[in-house]
């Protein structure tokens, strides 16, 4: 691994908590407001590759909720089982329901397009920057 | 090379497949004791289309699939001896059933465009069947070659049957035939017919697309004695017969059908005479019966469909044994030339019994079925007023069948046997049971004509609605008979005696061989084929930029000729809108991040250059009432300089290249510039009218864009 | 349509394609971002952009407010944001691989997928 300078190093790890406190709440915001899943899910993206670049790829995968593919796979997950929600209630798939207090499928749709983003993402970048170590 | 007298490799023969056409022949016969025919069955599918699952079995339906389900089940009995050792045999039989199932659905099929359906799934499991053996590439060209005359001539037959139906008003097959003599003026109609007679001729092998079936001979043998001689090929024959009685009064059909099918009847019988190799002898002997049903469809009296419906019968029940009796043969000595093949009858006592029996039926000899069927046609065609040539070809016809069952029933297995003792030998149980049974139950018919009345008559009935009281029995009358076939039986027996001479004699045919439609066929396909090598190797060079020249300056074309056929007209304003600083500052972001991006020499410099664009137009999507883009926008630039930065070591470390402005390119450039975003001022004026007529004609007051949430 | 974002548009689009026809890999995928980036704005700008209120519904009511923006366009616009986003990630990594499987960055050179012909009919075989 190449040298980095010491405040880069000393500097991602907090930088990445902040740019994931963003991404959250960007996620949170894109329930009445712009925002939402996929550009909270890049948010969290940044981070990710931010560490992965600094402190190297195991950093980065420690601090993550999932390795990338079963995170992927999980945020799918979350956004069929949303769609299957209406579906019970005898409504086409995806048809979303709100509760009274603010809550509702489509939050749960978001989310799991977030962990999609997020895990298929870092996937991607991570397989990239193990290859820009050994490149040429 | 030889097999039957080796133990049976591993796994099932799939004996117990045979008990799907025979439970399909049970309830068919149960069937028929319990409910009088017609049956219909409708279920609507996509009725705005005109297609529903229209089933319908009448008598000629019935007949159909007694040969498909009862033939079929002898095959299935005979492909699980016949392909014992074929260790791809599961293979085989999943595409049979697959088959019969089609063909079923096909005789039944009352939808035109059912029937369609059914149809080419019949000539795709051909396909498949034919080129089961596909590692040689002739049996790859003759199945291609099946495939793609049979499904040229389905797609032909489908423009016909849609013309039928939208002249007609109805997309059933009854209907079609019921409102078949108020069409007789509509000048359509001429156009309709020729394209259904083309899919009907192509299927059942008629002149001039005579050629494929011989060459199908590359199929495993229980094939070519299900499809291609049994049923499929009938089935041409079938959907001729079945439009019949709507089109019989017509000069134009009775003309079609007569000549093309005494040209097919005639050639395929000279034709032959020219083969040496067993099945393709018997192949060309099917055209030629195929040619001679098509014949009596064509000719205008009641009794031709009596004829039609006996001789279909008779040929099944004799052809089918002939082409079992053909690939025993070949499975015990490894050969089907009938040069090699004499005094087979010392080595193979029951298959020569099933020959010489099926080979009566053929020759129309007495103590077959083929003797009544033959004295129906002789009835049909007296009734009929016939040209003198139609009557003399038919003569020849059925004086080269006599010969070639004279060929495959007597010549190989009389007198000494040629082939080393130790190497021939009788074939298995399951092998010789199929084309015995077969013949004995055409035997029987032909003692107690009575059994077969009912099947026949009912049949007959639904192609020639004015067929009379007639009995199959009546018209044995074996006196007339002697007399009336005696004269072509002994022209037979002179083509089987001069069989080798004459075979030498048309030799001279060969000259005309690449003029023929097999030549013809040969050269399109090639043609084809350089045709698409020319312009792939014109189209696909493999240079990006030229592929990136071609669809640019297509797309401008197809841009320009829709400017030039519209009268949209450019709305072009200098009005600023109220943040008109955001605006400014988000064109000056694009333009500087474009121009950067085209100048600089650094891949990270030209990278982030070119985010700039996109964040300048994510500063035009923040003012401009589209936060959520701009957000979007601003993440993914990022993201993506993040990532790209990844890339960049894959890239080498090298400044860019300075690349010379090709001219080219510039016009490209400039003409693209122009044209797209003009396209945007285009569509801008033509979406303002469009709104405008929306909001008027909808509720006032309601907001000017649809409601979404 | 404002003529200055038509003008600015059209820059973009002329440089875009220069860059898309260059011989260059690197400047080729870049070009397909331009591209990409001045196509969204088309199709944004043909559908009278001038609202700066966003289209989401105000809660409490039932329907936009009559001055909001067009949400088609911005429908159709984020999802070629994204997809263009993908494409431009598989991009650079085929040229990446391309252009060190060629040992060159020239786009015309690069015909490993592509070979010449050596048979008037056949099509050329890959090699592996």
């Amino acid at each position: 691994m190449t040298p980095r300078s010491t405040l880069l190093m000393q500097s991602a790890r907090p930088l990445y908590w902040m740019m994931l406190a963003a991404a959250l709440w960007i996620l949170l915001r894109g329930h009445n407001e712009p925002g939402g899943g996929f550009i909270g899910g890049l948010l969290a993206v940044a981070g990710s590759s931010l560490l992965a670049i600094i402190l190297g790829i195991p950093a980065a995968l420690r601090l993550q909720p999932l390795a990338p593919l079963p995170l992927a796979m999980v945020g799918v997950g979350l956004a069929v089982l949303s769609g299957l929600a209406g579906a019970l209630h005898g409504l086409p798939f995806l048809t979303h329901l709100w509760t009274g207090i603010g809550l509702s499928t489509v939050m749960l749709f978001d989310l799991g397009v977030f962990f999609a983003v997020w895990g298929a993402l870092t996937g991607y970048v991570y397989a990239l920057v193990d290859a820009g170590e050994t490149a040429p | 090379m030889s097999h039957a007298s080796h133990p049976e490799s591993g796994g099932s023969t799939y004996l117990w497949l045979a008990a799907v056409p025979f439970s399909l022949f049970l309830l068919l016969t149960w069937g028929l004791s319990r409910h009088a025919l017609p049956w219909q069955l409708d279920i609507p599918w996509i009725p705005s289309l005109g297609l529903s699952l229209a089933f319908r079995v009448d008598g000629f339906s019935a007949q159909m699939l007694a040969l498909i389900t009862g033939i079929g089940t002898w095959v299935f009995v005979y492909a699980s001896g016949y392909l014992a050792h074929e260790p791809r045999r599961g293979r085989l039989f999943v595409v049979l059933i697959l088959f019969m199932l089609a063909m079923v659905g096909a005789v039944t099929a009352d939808n035109l465009i059912l029937l369609f359906l059914f149809w080419e799934l019949t000539s795709i499991t051909s396909f498949l069947l034919v080129g089961f053996n596909h590692e040689p590439a002739e049996a790859r060209a003759a199945s291609r070659q099946a495939l793609l005359v049979t499904m040229g001539g389905g797609l032909a037959m489908l423009g016909g049957l849609v013309l039928l139906g939208q002249m007609a008003g109805t997309w059933t097959l009854s209907g079609i035939v019921a409102a078949g003599p108020t069409l007789a003026n509509d000048p359509r109609l001429p156009y309709a017919l020729v394209l259904v007679l083309l899919g009907a001729f192509t299927k059942s092998a008629q002149f001039p697309f005579h050629f494929w079936l011989p060459n199908a001979m590359s199929a495993p043998t229980p094939v070519s004695a299900y499809l291609h001689s049994a049923t499929m090929v009938k089935l041409g024959i079938y959907l001729m017969a079945r439009l019949d009685p709507a089109f019989n009064d017509l000069l134009f059909w009775e003309v079609m059908l007569i000549g093309s099918g005494t040209v097919t009847a005639v050639w395929a019988a000279v034709l032959a005479l020219r083969e040496r190799d067993l099945k393709r002898i018997l192949a060309r002997s099917t055209v030629s019966a195929l040619g001679t049903m098509t014949l009596l469809i064509g000719l205008p009296s009641a009794g031709a469909g009596l004829a039609v419906v006996a001789f279909m019968f008779a040929h099944a029940l004799y052809k089918a044994p002939l082409f079992m009796v053909a690939g025993n043969i070949d499975h015990a000595t490894g050969t089907r030339n009938i040069d090699q093949l004499l005094g087979l009858r010392r080595a193979m006592p029951w298959t020569a019994a099933a020959a010489v029996l099926a080979g009566l039926s053929m020759a129309g000899l007495p103590l077959s079925f083929g003797f009544v069927a033959k004295d129906i046609i002789a009835v049909a065609k007296a009734e009929s007023e016939l040209f003198t040539l139609v009557s003399y070809a038919t003569v020849l016809v059925n004086a080269v069948a006599i010969a070639v069952a004279g060929v495959a029933a007597v010549r190989v297995f009389w007198g000494p046997l040629e082939l080393p003792r130790n190497q021939v030998h009788e074939v298995s149980w399951r092998m010789l049971l199929p084309p015995l049974a077969i013949v004995f139950l055409g035997m029987e018919f032909e003692f107690f004509p009575a059994l077969a009345d009912p099947l026949l008559l009912a049949a007959a009935r639904s192609i020639a609605p004015g067929l009379g009281e007639v009995s199959l029995s009546a018209a044995y009358d074996l006196e007339a008979l002697l007399s009336a076939t005696g004269i072509t039986a002994l022209i037979g027996l002179l083509f089987f005696l001069a069989w080798d001479r004459m075979h030498e004699a048309l030799h001279t045919l060969n000259r005309f061989d690449r003029y023929g439609p097999a030549a013809l066929y040969d050269r399109l396909l090639h043609g084809l084929a350089r045709i698409a090598a020319w312009h792939t190797r014109h189209l696909q060079h493999g240079r990006v930029s030229g592929y990136l020249q071609l669809t640019l300056a297509a797309l401008l074309s197809m841009g320009m000729f829709g400017w030039l056929h519209t009268d949209s007209r450019l709305e072009l304003t200098w009005d600023w809108p109220d943040h008109a600083w955001a605006w400014a500052v988000a064109c000056l972001l694009l333009v500087a991040g474009a121009a950067a991006a085209a100048t600089l020499r650094t891949r990270i410099a030209v990278l982030m250059a070119s985010g700039l664009v996109g964040y300048g137009s994510a500063v035009l999507f923040l003012f401009a009432g589209a936060p959520d883009l701009a957000l979007t926008q601003f993440a993914v630039e990022t993201v993506l300089v993040v990532v790209a930065a990844s890339v960049l070591p894959h890239y080498g470390t090298a400044p860019l290249q300075q690349e010379p402005l090709r001219a080219s390119s510039g016009v490209l450039a400039a003409a693209a510039g122009i044209g797209f975003s003009a396209a945007g001022a285009f569509e801008q004026s033509a979406g303002e009218w469009r709104t405008r007529r929306v909001v008027r004609s909808d509720q006032p007051g309601r907001g000017p864009w649809p409601q979404c949430g | 349509m404002s003529l200055i974002l038509m003008l600015a548009i059209s820059i973009a689009v002329a440089v875009g394609v220069l860059l898309v026809l260059s011989r260059d890999v690197f400047r080729l995928i870049v070009g397909l971002a331009v591209l990409g980036s001045a196509t969204n704005l088309i199709v944004f700008a043909a559908a009278r952009p001038g609202g700066l209120i966003p289209a989401v519904i105000e809660a409490g009511a039932t329907q936009l407010p009559a001055a909001a923006a067009n949400p088609l366009p911005q429908a159709l616009v984020l999802t070629a944001i994204v997809i263009g986003f993908a494409l431009l990630c598989f991009a650079l990594v085929l040229g990446a691989y391309l252009a060190r499987q060629g040992g060159q960055q020239n786009v015309d050179r690069l015909t490993a997928a592509e070979p010449a012909a050596t048979d008037p009919v056949k099509p050329p075989v890959l090699e592996q």
